[in-house]
């Protein structure tokens, strides 16, 4: 059942995230949102410490890094340390920059997927493949 | 000699006619001139018969006649007449006892020689010339008397010699000091040209005008016939004439004159050894290469032009006269080669410089306006996103609506269909007009093979498409993700015309232009070509004949990509029917880095039969490399050290290429290579386990890049 699955949103601009976070409730899922990779890790590391860990996270790239400094690459620091923190843990790039190196980066880093906005109407469908391979 | 004459008078008399000898020789500064007129003057006043100078050789073991008075004087000099020193002639004995000898009746003296020239003679005397402890030679002078000199008359000759022999050192002393005097002279003169040509030359800065005007002026400050300035070609193997004197150097010139370094001639050999080289005769030396443009060359010098440990070239300077030059003249006209190396080496760092500059200055205004649309690209997808999906979220919640007021909620579909149009248009502009300037710079390209590859991707069959590409085509400059976007434009839009019709066919031709400044791309179709009110309007956005939802922005996005890379881009109608579109990309004329290929590796190349492909196969394998070229899997692809895979194979999708080589647990030796890299295909084909996913490379430096990425 979706409601069981809990995605973690994290993206600086307000108008996407409340966008981003509608669309993913109504298809059932449970949707925590964080506005910075800062506010992310620490969603991330309070839902593991609470025995409710994400399954899947979708990050965009340009926002506040973990240390509070606006960065276009702040996005794949953040999947960085996700992904060491949780190996497994499915992660989507969902970003404006559509641009190949930024894609490759993200991909070898372990992203299962980079979106460009504007493009993204497969979201859904990704996000159930991921869930459910 | 008259017997009644008095011994006091006869001393008085030889000494001033001694004197008179040496008052008129004191006076002649030129070796030659007084040894001349001395006899004579000895003669004269002595009255005698004959008289002679003889002057050691320069091995001290001769005496060499060198002036004698009358037709008998001559004819022995003619003879090269000469006695041993310490033989048994007088002047002989003169010399190597250094005492005066006399012989009073010459019949009877055993040391005489007698002399068929001189056949009178009955006294003779020998008088050493001598300047302190130093024998320059011997006086002889002969009279027809009997007994014409005593003991005592030694005296006051000896005296007239040893003032002979002054005047003769004197006037030695002073040719000598004349000939340094000319030579100290001609090395300040030639030092001074060489700072008039160094002065002359190191003002101009532009290469082509120094090289043209430097032989001028060196001709000109040293009066040479020719000058001709030989510069190397890039490999540092020929010495290519660069500038030449007169018709003589642009015949050459024009001709592509060039020598071979290291070679048989004076300018291959100087610049070789890093020596000037010098030719006096021009016929005898044997370096040197004579020249049909130069035929009254009689002495050559060939100078190194070096700035540093670096040689730029070579000088040639020749003249009409023999032996023109001596050894000394190298340090003067070195010093005139090393001015003019030094300047032509600052008007190439010139060059060099403001290429570099161009570059620069290219590089950071593309990367300024990368910077600003990059910016711009993702604030306008940031903000725009919202609206879609919000869109599509209302459209969901219409559906849940009870369906009572069919016009309310009709109204209100239509109010969403109108805003995500909208959305959609601003996503579009973002993607087609703002995009251009991406991620890549311009960068040499086949341009054939970026069309090509755009039809292919774009799934136009190969039945529809006719290709006329022309041989030896050059390199483009272009982001070549744009330009293949650019392309594909193009072919949709004459797809799009051709819609519906029966036959469809686009033809497609590629050549350089005659300037070679371009590569043309003339992409034409079979449809009802443009109509003539529309020619001026289809390269605006938004302008389109079609149905209200088509954007129209694709030949206004191509004019954009064209224009970005300087290209050019038109539209006509062909006669024959339908319209064609002229893309001219510019020819890349920058220098290629040279490429460090590898060696020994086998290659699989999953790709079809085209212009690439035949690159890249001959490429590798003039590097040493084993490559095999096929549209698919070959067997055991692991026997292979790389394997390169086309994204666009005509023959299917390279996808089902890929994971068969994944299965084969060879991806991580594979690497994709398209000629246009978007996001979505990216990482599709990354995420087949491949090593990379790159551009294609279109020059050697490019591919072997590609080769050694990790």
């Amino acid at each position: 059942m979706n409601d069981e699955v809990r995605i973690l949103l994290v993206d600086d601009e307000p108008l996407v995230l409340r966008s981003m976070e509608k669309t993913l409730l109504r298809a059932g899922f449970d949707v925590e949102t964080a506005d910075s990779a800062g506010a992310g890790l620490a969603a991330f590391e309070a839902a593991r410490d609470a025995g409710e860990p994400f399954h899947l996270a979708i990050l965009d790239l340009h926002m506040p890094d973990l240390e509070g400094q606006d960065s276009p690459d702040a996005g794949l620091e953040l999947l960085r340390v996700l992904l060491q923190a949780d190996t497994d843990l499915p992660i989507i790039v969902l970003t404006a920059y559509d641009e190949v190196g930024r894609a490759k980066e993200a991909i070898r880093l372990g992203a299962r997927a980079y979106l460009v906005k504007g493009r993204e109407a497969e979201l859904l469908e990704l996000v159930n493949e991921v869930i459910n391979p | 000699m008259s017997n009644n004459v008095s011994l006091a008078e006869r001393r008085a008399m030889l000494l001033q006619a001694g004197a008179e000898v040496s008052r008129k020789v004191a006076s002649i500064l030129d070796p030659d001139r007084l040894l001349n007129e001395v006899v004579d003057i000895i003669c004269d006043e002595f009255g005698f018969y004959y008289a002679g100078v003889f002057l050691l050789d320069e091995a001290g073991e001769w005496a060499v006649l060198r002036a004698g008075r009358g037709e008998a004087g001559a004819a022995m000099i003619a003879e090269g007449h000469k006695l041993k020193v310490g033989g048994h002639s007088m002047i002989g004995t003169a010399i190597a006892e250094r005492k005066a000898r006399i012989a009073l009746d010459v019949g009877e003296e055993p040391v005489h020689f007698k002399n068929p020239h001189l056949p009178d003679t009955r006294s003779e005397m020998a008088l050493p010339l001598m300047v302190g402890e130093e024998v320059l030679g011997a006086l002889t002078v002969q009279s027809t008397e009997e007994a014409a000199f005593s003991d005592e008359d030694i005296t006051s000759l000896q005296a007239m010699a040893d003032q002979l022999a002054i005047a003769l050192r004197n006037a030695q002393l002073y040719a000598q000091n004349q000939r340094l005097l000319a030579q100290t002279e001609r090395r300040a003169r030639l030092l001074a040209a060489a700072a008039q040509v160094g002065r002359d030359v190191t003002s101009i800065l532009d290469l082509d005008e120094l090289l043209n005007r430097a032989v001028d002026i060196i001709c000109d400050a040293y009066g040479f016939y020719y000058a001709g300035v030989f510069l190397l070609d890039e490999a540092g193997e020929w010495a290519v004439l660069r500038a030449g004197r007169g018709e003589a150097g642009a015949a050459m010139i024009a001709e592509g004159h060039k020598l071979k370094v290291g070679g048989h001639s004076m300018i291959g050999t100087a610049i070789a050894e890093r020596k000037a080289r010098i030719a006096l005769d021009v016929g005898e030396e044997p370096v040197h290469f004579k020249n049909p443009h130069l035929p009254d060359t009689r002495s050559e010098m060939a100078l190194p032009l070096m700035v540093g440990e670096e040689v730029l070239g070579a000088l040639t300077v020749q003249s009409t006269e023999e032996a023109a030059f001596s050894d000394e003249d190298i340090t003067s006209l070195q010093a005139m080669a090393d001015q003019l190396a030094v300047a032509i080496n600052n008007a190439r760092l010139l060059k060099e410089l403001e290429a570099a500059h161009a570059e620069l200055v290219r590089t950071r205004t593309f990367e300024a306006i990368a910077m600003v649309t990059t910016e711009a690209i993702h604030w306008v997808g940031n903000k725009a996103s919202p609206i879609l999906v919000s869109v599509e979220r209302l459209r969901e919640d219409l559906e849940r609506l009870p369906q009572a007021d069919r016009d309310l909620l009709d109204s209100m579909r239509e109010d969403l269909a109108l805003i995500e149009e909208s959305a959609r248009l601003i996503f579009s502009v973002q993607e087609h007009l703002i995009g251009p300037v991406r991620e890549e710079k311009p960068r040499p390209a086949m341009v054939e093979d970026v069309v090509r590859d755009a039809a292919v991707a774009l799934g136009i069959p190969e039945s529809v498409v006719r290709y006329r590409i022309a041989p030896l085509l050059p390199l483009g400059r272009a982001d070549t993700t744009q330009l293949r976007r650019a392309f594909g434009y193009v072919l949709i839009n004459a797809l799009e015309a051709m819609a519906g019709q029966e036959t469809q066919e686009i033809f497609i031709e590629v050549a350089p232009t005659d300037d070679g400044r371009f590569v043309t791309v003339r992409i034409a179709d079979s449809g009802p070509g443009i109509p003539e009110e529309a020619m001026d309007k289809i390269w605006t956005a938004f302008y389109t004949t079609k149905e209200p939802k088509h954007a129209g922005l694709g030949l206004s996005a191509c004019l954009q990509i064209l224009k970005q890379i300087d290209g050019r881009v038109s539209a006509a109608n062909r006669p024959e029917g339908g319209a064609v579109i002229e893309i001219q990309v510019p020819v890349f004329d920058g220098d290629l880095p040279k490429a460090e290929l590898p060696t020994g590796k086998s290659v699989l190349l999953v790709d079809d039969a085209d212009p690439w492909s035949r690159f890249v196969e001959r490429t590798l394998t003039a590097a040493g490399n084993r490559v095999v070229r096929s549209t698919d899997v070959v067997e055991d692809p692991g026997r292979f050290d790389l394997i390169l895979v086309d994204d666009v194979l005509e023959g299917g999708d390279s996808l089902a290429v890929l994971q068969k080589l994944r299965e084969a647990g060879v991806g991580d030796r594979t690497i994709v290579v398209s000629s246009g890299l978007r996001v979505e295909r990216t990482t599709t084909l990354l995420q087949q386990g491949v090593r990379d996913v790159l551009l294609k490379p279109y020059t050697p430096d490019g591919l072997a890049a590609l080769l050694t990425n990790p």
